[in-house]
């Protein structure tokens, strides 16, 4: 079962189809498709459902007399052009004219069902409801098209907006004006509905220019941040020393009120609880709204975890791994114990990352609102179906009197999937009633971000004695985005202990070892001080890093080639084989990426002195869901200054079919360069209960120079269309931790890889 | 024994009130009626401007947000806070009252027309230079404005340092009345770059260092020497002057010109007015005529061949290191400066200023770069149109230095300012932290 | 209080003279395009020109461009098809797009400066402008295009 099926509503996605069935209809100026609530009965018309209103009007797509085609985007953009690619997918399947073709993003709304933008899921998740919906709309298009036209339906075709039949055609525009669209599908109908072969498609698998990208070159695009609101009132939080144990003693704002436009000050009062010890300062402008905040002074009282460390926190995770008690068994093959007993011998090595921020580039924000009786919530979110509880407790309303007003995300990466920052700016309006905007600082966004969780992580292999992998073990400890969110959303491990699926995927991973183990362990002293966040490629953002580390580790003590050990061990054989629809093929299609990048790295060439070519892989993010990715990263390292320069990154990836093969390459170069970000640019510590960098001044995220040649390739396939944002996040830093191995013969196991971890690792005599 | 001392003591402190007094007494010159502007041909009032651009009277004489010459602005000095005065035809408060004989003896003795002596911030020793005729276009185009009433401000200074009359030791002590005359084997144009260097434009009140009695040091060593100025550094004018590439007579006049050069970088804070209020006025001949004056205190300027391989040494010493995170100078430096600093060869670009090349960097006193990244350039300052915000809001105090100790180890081959952070702390005094 | 040329129409901003011309374009203009990022000078997000150079709004206070001449995104070209936005769309390169308007206004500056960059020079000047989506490749490439394209114009 799949991460997101776990996670959607009961039964989401595929199983929406069957319980609903699309009506399509002739409505107000145009042609609507929807799905038709399950408790309406189908012989009824479907005029007769749209006249009641008693059809449940979640318009997947409308077409109106001139032909235009609006479909409605669930998702959120945030830079992948998702609503090009979703759109592509409903306008091939109606054989719709592109360039007819708007896209609309909506707002929160329970006919739309779970509204999530994460896990890389949004085509791979749309991709059968959409095309069923463009399949729908295209059959009920030929066969009015067909009536006008006085022909039969199977003497018509449909491509570029137009139904045609011998020398005869009719415009959808025109079926519309002059037909009378009215067709209900049944579930049954829904499962035969011809879909297009793929040799058939127009759209998918075709490059096209998003449609959000020119506003984004213009300033037309708006984003959270740029909501108004007539009467709004500017908010600059004060934000409490810890995130969850402070406790207002006073405010003193005498200073404040020598800024001109100050007008107050409220502390929260949070029923959801989601933002203990806010402060909210008030203005008549952002700016006068950030200097006042500056003067205002709050004292606060704290809990323990005021003077928690990153170094508490490793600890911490040590203390927790050494319990072999302790933690989720996620894998848990029979005779583990016995393997490694077994074991001619044994290798173990631990690995570290350091807590990384989102600094996604527009800070966090809400306006809120009361209009009518409706709570509405101008933000740019990932989770509207989270957060909206949240925010209906908080308000103390029913969860149908609030929405969330879609805006485009200045940034996602998962920052936003954490709708929190909603909270406090719905609490001021409340306090305030007057509609609110909160602007987050970027030292504010810092200090409230949800930023990715240190980890810690051990792994150990057994061998036996012709060196053949016999065992393998895998814990991974860090604190718990969704057990402090949605706690509900975790399933249990073998041993019945609820895990964060999104805090170990990856770790269970398609390489035949034997016995496996994972285990899964929550650092619950960092689930206390701060709150983990969903960070770009999450879990296997770390899991990967100490899993391919540790493959190339594996490899060397073996004395193997790390890329023939890994194909040694992507044999296919049994769990392992892969599945359909999403997962044919199996480990073997990971066997394959990695020839291929092996192939046009040159690996195995002579390279100059002190550069070495580092490999490593990954299925992305779910073993449902896999996108098989692999990289080999060139690097030279500098032995004196311990400068790491990355000189070339080479990816291959099989994510199934491809819908939008430009916006997939920009997915990937984007992935690829955070993933070499948090390996060698980015990474904070967390200090005195905060991280200890807030700004630019000390956080350095990759900049434009730092960027290496990118050498990117897809894998030609009509498989399952998978998720391509986060993947090749996780493959750069264990390639370059690879890399840095062969260059120079130094391992480092802790991220980021800084000048000064490889020059002392280079310092560091030599062991046997 | 004991009475005898002490009226021995209390006499001779008599005579020396006594004597102090005849010293510093001057007679009042009679006030006459405001002569007003018909009663100057408008040649002679044009003149006057120009002149009394260059001598920046403006500068000193307009408080912030005042009316031009009605005075009130404030001149911090280490003895206390002086006020400039009114210098409106205003007949109460300002210089109404004022012949152009009691005008003459204030330029250039420091004597005003009531007879009380002037403190030396008024560069009288300088004005002292000044021509008779010049002066008096001054007073002509001075009379032709209109009147403000602004009564003075009185000086915040302490006692005895406020007594007008111990002027008149300095005086005795620092004054030479010496009215300029042309040098002879000096070129009419050198002569012509002395005499306005030395008397109106005053440049070595700025640029010359000043005794604890804050009279400038006169000896050859030290005269032009530098000096610090209102938190900022007034370089060296002479040999001793550390530019990265040695000034040319054509780089002065191009910098006193235009406001900026590329190899030296662009006049701001004290100097800023200098260049755009006080010498923009002067012709073309005169600016250059300075530029004549000083290339010659400067010494030899550096050659094509030298100036290049400075130039391309600078230029390389700012190619930004790419990759990993650097020091955290480079990176501060990487992110808000190079955008627009950086330059490509093989020559640097005038809007680009290079700091490589830049004089602050290499000036002894690391103050004008502080200032500069802490406050920025106005619009007003430095080159016509270009400005650049200010960091004092943006960058802790440690960063301030981290990126200023970078800048100096990076581009230039010079020793490390000492007391940086302090310097910082000063300019900038530590406040709540920044958003 | 300070008056200003904003994309070439006189406005009037009755703000304190410290407010940064960045809050002061968004709030109480009213023009979206300019973004907010870091608030320290850094980021480049609130890139804009004054007098047709860019620098950071952010940290500009609004009283030191009185009179001054100052655009941003929404002024760069009246329909928005300067070379440097049409080789932005060919490009296809913003993604989340929020940098894109501080970076074409820096990339502006860069090809008055060096018409026809090269890659140091790119690297160097657009520096300052963070790109969170690691769009970088594109940008770089986009600022090729319309150096390019702006090579090929005859000159005016
Ligand atoms: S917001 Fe101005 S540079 Fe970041
Ligand atoms: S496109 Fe998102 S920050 Fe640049």
């Amino acid at each position: 079962m799949s991460l997101f099926r776990k996670l959607g509503e009961p039964g989401a996605a595929p199983a929406t189809l069957t319980r609903r069935s699309f009506l399509i209809a002739a409505a107000g100026t145009g042609f609507v498709m929807a799905f038709a609530n399950a408790s309406v009965l189908l012989p009824e018309s479907a005029d007769a459902l749209v006249a009641t209103k008693s059809y449940d009007p979640n318009l997947w797509f409308r077409i109106d007399q001139q032909g235009l085609i609006t479909v409605h985007v669930i998702r959120a953009e945030m830079g992948q052009h998702v609503g090009t690619a979703l759109a592509r997918i409903l306008a091939d399947e109606l054989e719709a004219d592109w360039s007819s073709v708007r896209i609309e993003h909506v707002d929160s709304d329970p006919k739309w069902g779970m509204m999530v933008t994460g896990g890389s899921w949004s085509v791979w998740q749309s991709f059968p409801l959409l095309s069923k919906a463009g399949a729908a709309g295209r059959i009920a298009l030929i066969e009015e098209g067909a009536r006008l036209l006085g022909v039969s339906p199977s003497a018509c075709t449909a491509r570029d907006s137009t139904v045609s039949a011998g020398g005869r055609s009719i415009s959808y525009a025109q079926i519309v004006q002059r037909g009378n669209l009215s067709r209900q599908f049944s579930a049954d109908e829904l499962d035969a509905l011809p879909t297009k072969p793929a040799s058939e498609r127009r759209l998918v698998g075709v490059d096209t220019q998003a449609i959000d990208i020119p506003g984004k070159t213009n300033g037309q695009a708006l984003y959270g941040i740029d909501a108004h609101l007539e009467g709004m009132v500017y908010a600059r939080p004060k934000i409490p020393p810890t995130r969850n144990g402070s406790t207002v003693v006073s405010v003193d704002d005498a200073a404040a009120k020598a800024v001109a436009g100050y007008r107050g000050h409220v502390v929260l009062e949070d029923p959801s609880d989601t933002v203990p010890g806010w402060v909210m300062v008030f203005a008549d402008s952002t700016a006068a709204a950030i200097k006042a905040a500056d003067l205002v002074e709050v004292k606060w009282t704290n809990d323990d975890t005021a003077s928690v460390s990153e170094k508490d926190l490793l600890d911490h995770s040590a203390r927790l791994i050494a319990d072999p008690a302790a933690g989720s068994t996620v894998v848990d093959d029979a005779g583990v114990d016995a393997a490694f007993a077994a074991a001619a011998t044994t290798f173990e090595a631990e690995y570290t990352t350091a807590s990384v921020l989102h600094f996604q580039l527009e800070p966090v924000n809400a306006t809120a609102q009361l209009k009518d009786g409706m709570w509405e919530i101008h933000t740019g979110n990932q989770w509207q179906s989270l957060i909206l509880p949240t925010l209906a407790k908080a308000l103390g309303v029913g969860e149908d009197k609030v929405v969330m007003r879609t805006y485009l995300l200045g940034g996602g990466f998962g920052r936003r999937l954490n709708g929190d920052y909603a909270v406090p700016a719905a609490l001021a309006a409340k306090a305030l009633g007057k509609p609110v905007k909160m602007t987050c600082t970027r030292a504010d966004d810092a200090r409230f971000d949800s930023f990715r969780s240190p980890s810690l992580q051990r792994l150990r292999m057994g061998f036996d004695a012709d060196g053949r992998v016999v065992a393998m073990q895998h814990d991974a400890c860090a604190g718990w985005p969704t057990k402090v969110m949605v706690p509900a959303f975790m399933p249990k491990g073998k041993n019945g202990e609820p895990y964060d699926p999104f805090a170990i995927a990856g770790a269970d991973h398609w390489y035949t070892v034997g016995a496996h183990r994972v285990r899964a362990l929550s650092n619950d002293l960092a689930n206390r001080s701060f709150r983990p966040g969903w960070l770009r490629s999450v879990g296997p953002g770390w899991t990967n890093w100490a899993l391919e580390s540790f493959m190339d580790e594996a490899a060397h003590k073996r004395g193997v080639d790390p890329l023939a050990f890994r194909l040694g061990l992507l044999d296919g054989a049994g769990a392992n084989a892969g599945s359909a629809p999403n997962a044919v093929g199996g480990a073997l299609r990971q066997a394959a990426v990695l020839r291929r990048v092996a192939e046009i790295s040159g690996w195995g060439s002579t390279l100059p002195p002190d550069t070495g070519l580092g490999i490593a892989s990954s299925f992305g993010q779910e073993r449902d869901m896999p996108t098989w990715v692999t990289c080999v990263a060139r690097v030279r390292v500098n032995r004196d200054t311990g400068l790491v320069t990355t000189e070339k990154l080479f990816l291959v990836t099989d994510a199934g079919t491809v819908v939008h093969p430009d916006g997939a390459l920009a997915q990937t170069e984007g992935a690829a360069l955070w993933g070499l970000s948090m390996a060698l640019h980015e990474g904070t510590q967390f200090e005195n209960g905060q991280v200890r960098d807030t700004n630019l001044g000390t956080y350095t995220p990759l900049r434009m120079g730092d960027v290496p040649d990118l050498q990117i390739e897809f894998i030609a396939s009509t498989e399952a269309a998978v998720g391509l944002g986060e993947p090749s996040t996780t493959v750069v830093a264990p390639a370059i931790a690879n890399a840095i191995f062969n260059a120079v013969g130094v391992r480092l196991r802790h991220l980021p890889m800084r000048p000064a971890d490889v020059l002392a690792a280079l310092r560091k005599p030599a062991k046997a | 024994m004991f009475k005898r001392l002490v009226l021995g003591s209390l006499g001779l402190a008599v005579i020396a009130v006594l004597g102090l007094w005849i010293l510093a007494y001057r007679p009042a010159i009679d006030t006459i009626a405001a002569p007003g502007a018909g009663s100057f041909l408008p040649e002679r009032i044009a003149q006057g401007e120009v002149l009394a651009a260059a001598g920046y009277c403006a500068t000193c004489h307009t408080a912030a947000g005042g009316a031009p010459y009605a005075g009130g602005y404030p001149m911090e000095t280490e003895f206390g806070t002086l006020y400039s005065t009114n210098i409106t035809p205003d007949a109460d408060t300002g210089i109404g009252q004022w012949s152009e004989a009691a005008f003459l003896r204030a330029m250039q003795q420091g004597v005003s027309r009531d007879g009380s002596h002037h403190f030396p911030a008024f560069p009288y020793q300088h004005f002292n230079q000044v021509s008779d005729e010049d002066i008096g276009a001054i007073y002509a185009y001075l009379m032709s404005l209109p009147p403000v009433n602004a009564p003075a401000k009185a000086p915040d200074i302490a006692f005895p340092l406020n007594l007008r009359m111990l002027q008149a030791g300095w005086k005795l002590l620092y004054f030479r009345d010496d009215a300029y005359g042309p040098v002879t084997g000096g070129s009419p144009e050198w002569n012509r770059g002395a005499y306005l260097a030395e008397g109106l434009a005053h440049c070595s009140a700025c640029h010359s260092p000043r005794n604890g009695l804050g009279a400038e040091l006169t000896g050859e060593a030290e005269r032009y020497a530098g000096a610090a100025i209102d938190g900022w550094y007034a370089p060296p004018l002479k040999a001793a002057n550390t530019a990265a590439v040695a000034w040319s007579q054509d780089e002065l006049f191009a910098y006193l010109r235009n406001g900026g050069t590329a190899l030296h970088g662009v006049a701001v804070g004290p100097m800023s007015p200098v260049v755009h209020a006080g010498l923009a006025r002067l012709p073309e001949a005169d600016v250059r005529a300075i530029a004549v004056y000083f290339a010659d205190r400067f010494g030899p300027a550096a050659d094509t061949a030298t100036t290049a391989a400075i130039v391309a040494r600078a230029l390389a010493s700012g190619t930004p290191v790419i990759g990993q995170p650097s020091p955290a100078g480079e990176q501060l430096y990487a992110a808000a400066c190079g955008s627009c600093h950086f330059n490509s060869g093989p020559v640097p670009a005038l809007l680009r200023v290079d700091l490589g090349l830049n004089s602050a960097l290499s000036a002894s006193d690391p103050s004008n770069l502080l200032q500069v990244i802490l406050h920025g350039v106005g619009v007003e300052e430095g080159l016509p149109d270009v400005m650049m915000p200010g960091f004092a809001h943006a960058f802790s105090n440690d960063q301030v230095v981290t990126l200023a100790a970078w800048l100096r180890s990076q581009r230039t081959s010079l020793a490390p300012w000492p007391d940086l952070a302090a310097r910082v702390d000063a300019l900038n005094p530590p406040s709540p932290p920044a958003p | 209080m300070s008056q200003f040329q904003l994309n070439g129409l006189p406005v009037q901003v009755d703000v304190d003279d410290d407010t940064p011309l960045l809050w002061a374009i968004r709030d109480t203009v009213g023009l979206k395009g300019t973004k907010f990022g870091c608030g320290i000078g850094m980021c480049g997000a609130c890139t804009v020109h004054l007098n047709g150079r860019a620098i950071r709004s952010c940290i500009t206070p609004v009283g030191a461009v009185a009179g001054q001449a100052v655009t941003t995104i929404e002024g760069l070209d009246p329909a928005g098809q300067h070379p440097l936005q049409v080789a932005w769309v060919a490009a296809q390169a913003p993604q989340c797009g929020y940098c894109q308007p501080g970076q074409i206004m820096q990339a502006a500056t860069l090809l008055e400066d060096y018409p026809n960059p090269t890659d140091a020079e790119i690297n160097a000047v657009m520096a300052g402008s963070l790109c969170r989506c690691m769009a970088y490749a594109r940008i770089r490439k986009a600022i090729k295009l319309a150096a390019a394209q702006m090579q090929g114009e005859p000159q005016a």
